[in-house]
């Protein structure tokens, strides 16, 4: 369990002590809303913190500090869960009692990320001109890159047809259109923002606890004491519990194969208090290589190389995605209904709901395993208002019966389909006769 | 019984436990006090293993392209109908395989119940079974696996990079093949593989994670078989010419902006694995002085808006191939392969810059020191070793070794302008 030490108003630091590993693990998230107005904003500014600090103003200088720190490594996060946007930094750092030398790695790691957050380089009163446009043209490239990625580039378009006029909708990078219109001004005053108003998480997962999360609490203590904290909560996340009618969408693109991303509804969430039955239900459904989709769409019926379900526990959405034969989009789309339909009709074996268990049981235990995970976890119960352990979860599903997974497949609803439908084979077919 | 040998590093604080059981395999255990098991069982057959024959046969197999990777999917059926992902279901195991150029590998992870898994893993990559009926299965699944590939730009980039880069070495080959090669595969060709490649004494296995050896030992002893231990001749292309093939590769896919790697071809290769990993480690040393994040190479094309922030370098020293890649997202690839020729020039005028030299010494201190964190790296990490016929702790003595004279002579000796090539994929012109 994380032990919590206040560090400011709206802000705690969350401790884990593990001797697993040799590095140890510091992040800082700020929680914002997300929201279309911001999105943009809150994902540029780490990248523009990033870039030059107080005391090493160029990006060469940042990580030249970094590799005599023995490689530790700082990273910019910014990742959507629910209606929540996080952002914020991530840190690796070697302990320092395997340094040959002395070197105070976790200490030198901290001072820099502290004053990567709160004392970047500050050029007429605010960000670094050339950073900002730098940055920008960065995560413009980024949002326009989505598309690379056909499998990732047909769920976002799902999720976005899906819950269009819902928060969930907006993507954590904003728009090409919301990044262009930046200014040096508006991102500085909403870094500031964030900064003092958005509620922040802090991390130490790794080892000497004690000594060490001392160490990471005063410097984050000093460091957020710069700026003027308040409370605030932790952003709700507005949740549809059925779907009304199907919304079919179909796009071209020049590509070998079609990807069809289909979303529904859950109906529960996982503050509900017993969305770990929804959780055997998906296990069973769409999880890994004994689940029903991987069984009968690949195994049975060779449709395709991967077919599964990804939920969002705080949204209540889930995913099923798959990359198929474009003319085998509807055998496909049925089959994936049909063994829905099968759990909502308690077409579930022994062997099923043991293997579901199983599988999820260790993928619980295995958190341990890593420090990210480990983090991951923690952060993602907190911010539900849970704070129980993987082990703790693992425990839970054991009760799960039949009929609870049945009860809870018959809440799922289909909202919407989307099918990239690839075009490059069809051409070459016709001129090949 | 055979012995057991402890090979431990003090440094690291790191021990495994080698031996070679009786059925002919090598065995590797690696404790480890952490809550996942991982066990890696391998042969060394990959894409490139194309042409080979036993020793005593008087000709050589040619087989289709992409058939180590169709037989890794084709072994997880089994003769009773039961699929091998639902025997490791009854132990929560979460199991997978995958081929590369030069291995096959099947594995497995778990929390609990690790030596029933381990009987499964070692059960069914044993137990051969293919039908013609089964083997036409598969074509669909690999022919959808294919065509993925075929709209991912990066494997785009990587496959066009070593066409231009290789006249004749078989790291041209695709590893899934292509459609029309994988409709050539009979099980007939299955099992002549499977039994060339699939003999005990051309594999390996390694375990990690809270692991007892004995209980290991006695897993491989119910289930496996006294191998042939027969000698494999593979056949590879000859004459690769240390020059790049073409100088260029160029695709279009629908992606957002032009992708670029830049290749360096290498092909002195030492026999002896002991240089080949001194090498390894060397250059790995060199390339962070070149291109890593606090250098003058990134930070000028990225400040200039010339580069996305997304700069990969690597190098790459096997026994059968060898390359440095740089790569990333550029609106002109031209230039920044111009660039890239005149700062390499530059460095090898001017001299490297000794401080980075000493700072990328100690990533690449704490890199080994940081190695052992999970299960997963570690087995994957023994394999490769074993395969490469390298020692895992010796990186230690290795990197404290290799001085800043050392990754200057490798800069002269591996950077030419006639090892170099470059691949794109461009985005597809719109109307």
């Amino acid at each position: 369990m994380a032990k919590r030490i206040p560090i400011a108003p709206g802000a705690s630091l969350n401790v884990i002590e593990t001797d697993k590993f040799k590095t140890n693990f510091i992040s800082v998230n700020f929680i914002a809303p997300l929201s279309s107005d911001t999105a943009s904003l809150n994902a540029l500014f780490p990248a523009v913190l990033r870039r030059g600090t107080k005391s090493y103003p160029t990006t060469a200088k940042i990580n030249e500090r970094l590799e005599y720190l023995y490689g530790s490594g700082i990273g910019t996060r910014n990742y959507k869960r629910g209606e929540m946007q996080i952002v914020g930094f991530s840190a690796h750092v070697m302990d320092n009692s395997f340094t040959p030398d002395g070197t105070d790695i976790l200490g030198g790691t901290l001072d820099l990320l502290c004053e990567m957050i709160f004392s970047p380089k500050i050029t007429d009163g605010g960000f670094d001109k050339a950073y900002v446009e730098s940055e920008k043209r960065s995560l413009t490239d980024a949002v326009k890159a989505k598309i690379n990625n056909k499998a990732q580039y047909a769920y976002i378009r799902c999720q976005q047809e899906m819950c269009r006029g819902e928060a969930y909708g907006v993507q954590e990078t904003g728009t090409v259109e919301d990044i262009e219109k930046i200014t040096p001004d508006t991102l500085f005053s909403q870094y500031k923002k964030i900064i003092s108003d958005a509620r922040a998480e802090i991390f130490y997962v790794g080892r000497n606890a004690s000594e060490n999360a001392e160490k990471v609490a005063d410097k984050m203590k000093t460091a957020f004491a710069s700026v003027t904290r308040i409370e605030s909560p932790i952003p709700l996340t507005e949740v549809i519990r059925e779907a009304k009618e199907v919304r079919e969408i179909v796009e071209d693109q020049p590509v070998a194969q079609g990807k069809l991303c289909m979303g529904f509804r859950t109906g529960t969430v996982l503050d509900d208090g017993d969305y770990h039955i929804f959780t055997v239900m998906n296990e069973i459904y769409g999880s890994g290589t004994s689940c029903k989709l991987f069984m009968n769409v690949r195994e049975r019926l060779s449709l395709c190389y991967y077919c599964s379900s990804s939920p969002e526990p705080r949204k209540g959405v889930m995913f099923v995605s798959s990359g198929i034969e474009v003319e085998k989009k509807d055998v496909a789309q049925a089959e994936i209904i049909a063994q829905l339909n099968n759990i909502k009709e308690g077409i579930i074996s022994d062997e099923e709901m043991d293997s579901a268990k199983k599988s999820l049981r260790n993928g619980y235990l295995g958190i341990s395993d890593s420090a990210g995970g480990i983090e991951s976890w923690y952060l993602g119960r907190r911010l539900a208002g849970l704070d129980d352990s993987p082990e703790e979860a693992a425990e839970k599903i054991e009760s799960v019966t039949k009929e609870q997974v049945t009860e809870m497949a018959k809440k799922v609803t289909l909202d919407t389909v989307y099918f990239l439908r690839g075009t490059l084979l069809e051409k070459n077919e016709g001129g090949n006769e | 019984m055979a012995e057991i040998i402890k090979v431990e590093n003090e440094f690291l604080g790191e021990k495994y436990y080698v031996t070679k059981h009786k059925s002919g395999l090598e065995i590797y255990v690696f404790p480890k006090k952490l809550t996942k098991y991982y066990a890696l069982f391998a042969t060394r057959y990959g894409a490139i293993d194309n042409a080979f024959k036993l020793e005593g046969e008087d000709e050589f197999t040619r087989v289709p392209d992409g058939i180590a990777h169709f037989l890794e999917h084709k072994m997880f059926e089994n003769e009773d109908g039961v699929d091998t992902f639902e025997r490791y279901a009854k132990f929560g195991a979460s199991a997978n395989a995958y081929t590369s150029n030069t291995m096959t590998a099947y594995l497995f992870s778990c929390t609990e119940h690790f030596y029933n898994s381990l009987e499964i893993l070692l059960d069914f990559v044993t137990h051969p079974y293919f039908t013609p009926e089964t083997v036409q299965k598969e074509q669909g699944i690999i022919g959808q696996e294919i065509r993925m590939y075929e709209d991912n730009p990066g494997n785009r980039l990587f496959m066009g990079l070593m066409e231009a880069m290789y006249e004749k070495n078989n790291m041209r080959i695709d590893i899934a093949g292509t459609v029309e090669s994988i409709s050539e595969i009979t099980a007939d060709i299955l099992y002549k593989c499977y039994n060339t490649f699939y003999d005990l004494s051309n594999m390996a296995l390694a375990v990690s994670g809270d692991v007892d050896v004995d209980k290991v030992l006695e897993v491989a002893d119910k289930i496996l078989k006294v191998c042939n231990a027969q000698k494999i001749i593979r056949c590879y292309p000859e004459g690769e010419k240390a020059e790049v093939f073409k100088k260029r590769y160029s695709a279009n896919l629908q992606v957002a902006k032009p992708m670029f790697m830049i290749g360096v071809k290498d092909i002195d290769i030492s026999s002896d694995p002991k240089i080949r990993q001194w090498k390894s480690a060397a250059v790995n040393i060199l390339d962070s002085m070149l291109f890593s994040r606090s250098g003058a190479f990134y930070n000028e094309l990225y400040d200039q808006g010339l580069i996305s922030p997304n700069l990969g370098y690597g190098y790459d020293h096997a026994k059968t191939y060898s390359f440095n890649i740089i790569s990333g997202e550029a609106d002109n690839p031209e230039l920044i392969y111009d660039r890239f020729v005149k700062y390499i020039d530059d460095k090898k005028q001017n001299g490297l810059d000794r401080d980075a030299f000493e700072r990328c010494k100690r990533v690449a201190y704490a890199a080994n020191v940081c190695s052992y964190e999970n299960t997963d790296y570690i087995a994957n990490m023994l394999i490769n070793n074993v395969f490469e016929e390298t020692d895992m702790f010796g990186y230690t003595d290795i990197i404290s070794s290799i001085t800043f004279e050392d990754v200057t002579e490798l800069l002269n000796k591996i950077f030419k302008e006639e090892y170099y090539t470059m691949s794109v994929v461009n985005p597809i012109e719109t109307k």
